[in-house]
């Protein structure tokens, strides 16, 4: 099988996805990415902006209509979906080979 | 208080706008020049980020992003690609960008944009060439930027004073010929230098 060229998603991009799978506006995904990550992955304000560009040009998230007359609010898309899914099993496929490697030690 | 500067590099203007803070001066605006008005000294931060946007619904969206993060935008517009940032909240996060690929990657609109303003002026200068209001073969030979008939036929005295008389009018001719050529340059070397501020910023 061909592995996707998008994989493996980095941190950041992982946990935006991993938000986005509730429709968010910007700071909503900042503090849902932070406190997914256990407050490890702290992103500030023009990280974020270029980030959700960036996925938007891949179309793995898009923006949906919101009230609010300022604050764009975004969710992911289906593709965006597919490649979360496909890394989480690549994740879940490494730690499930390390476990079996540290077993037998 | 008024002042000009130019800059390139983000961290230097940076620097030199949080020192201007530490003695009482705040940036207020930036347009032609950077307007600052007396403050108490403080330490807060100001932060520079690059970016257009297409629309009003886009920079409203990026300006809301910004607030809610503790950041109060101080100065930039849609259009003018540099945006000023005051931090306001203290508890909030000292920096606008948190890896270095996205800090980096501001130089490289930066870059972008000054190559495409570089070659933006190509059209309009290949167009002034052709339509020969600018003397291209002019510059390799400067006795074309003198109209005067039968000038370097003349001799003497009668050369002389035609060719003194003509001097300042050949002068400003070539001059304006020459302003945009040096215009594009000299947005070419803009281009290059955030390009290179790009690269040393993404791989520190």
């Amino acid at each position: 099988m061909k592995r996707d060229k998008n994989l493996p998603l980095t941190e950041t991009v992982y946990y935006i996805l991993l938000a986005l799978l509730q429709p968010a506006h910007g700071y909503l995904i900042m503090q849902k990415v932070e406190e997914l990550s256990n407050g490890e992955v702290r992103m500030a304000a023009g990280t974020l902006y270029g980030a959700i560009e960036n996925l938007l040009k891949l179309r793995f998230i898009q923006p949906v209509q919101s009230d609010d007359s300022r604050r764009k609010i975004y969710v992911i898309s289906d593709e965006g979906k597919k490649v979360l899914h496909h890394d989480f099993e690549r994740m879940k496929y490494m730690i499930e080979v390390t476990k079996n490697v540290l077993r037998q030690e | 208080m008024k002042k000009f500067r130019f800059y390139i590099d983000f961290e230097k203007e940076e620097k030199w706008l949080n020192q201007m803070l530490i003695q009482g001066w705040e940036l207020c605006k930036k347009s032609y020049g950077y307007k600052f008005y007396k403050i108490a000294p403080n330490n807060t931060i100001i932060k520079i980020d690059y970016r257009t946007f297409k629309n009003n619904r886009d920079f409203e969206d990026y300006l809301a992003l910004f607030r809610d993060s503790g950041w109060e935008h101080i100065s930039g517009s849609k259009y003018s690609g540099t945006q000023y940032f005051k931090r306001v909240n203290e508890n909030g996060d000292t920096d606008i960008f948190s890896d270095t690929p996205s800090k980096a990657a501001r130089y490289k609109r930066l870059s972008n944009m000054w190559l495409t303003t570089a070659i933006s002026y190509f059209p309009i200068f290949i167009a002034l060439i052709l339509t020969k209001a600018i003397n291209i073969t002019a510059f390799l030979n400067p006795r074309e930027l003198y109209y005067t008939p039968g000038l370097w036929e003349r001799t003497g005295v009668y050369f002389w004073k035609a060719f003194l008389f003509e001097t300042p009018f050949a002068v400003m001719r070539g001059g304006v010929w020459l302003f945009l050529p040096v215009l594009m340059v000299l947005y070419l070397a803009f281009a290059i230098k955030a390009e290179k501020h790009y690269r040393k910023t993404n791989v520190e």
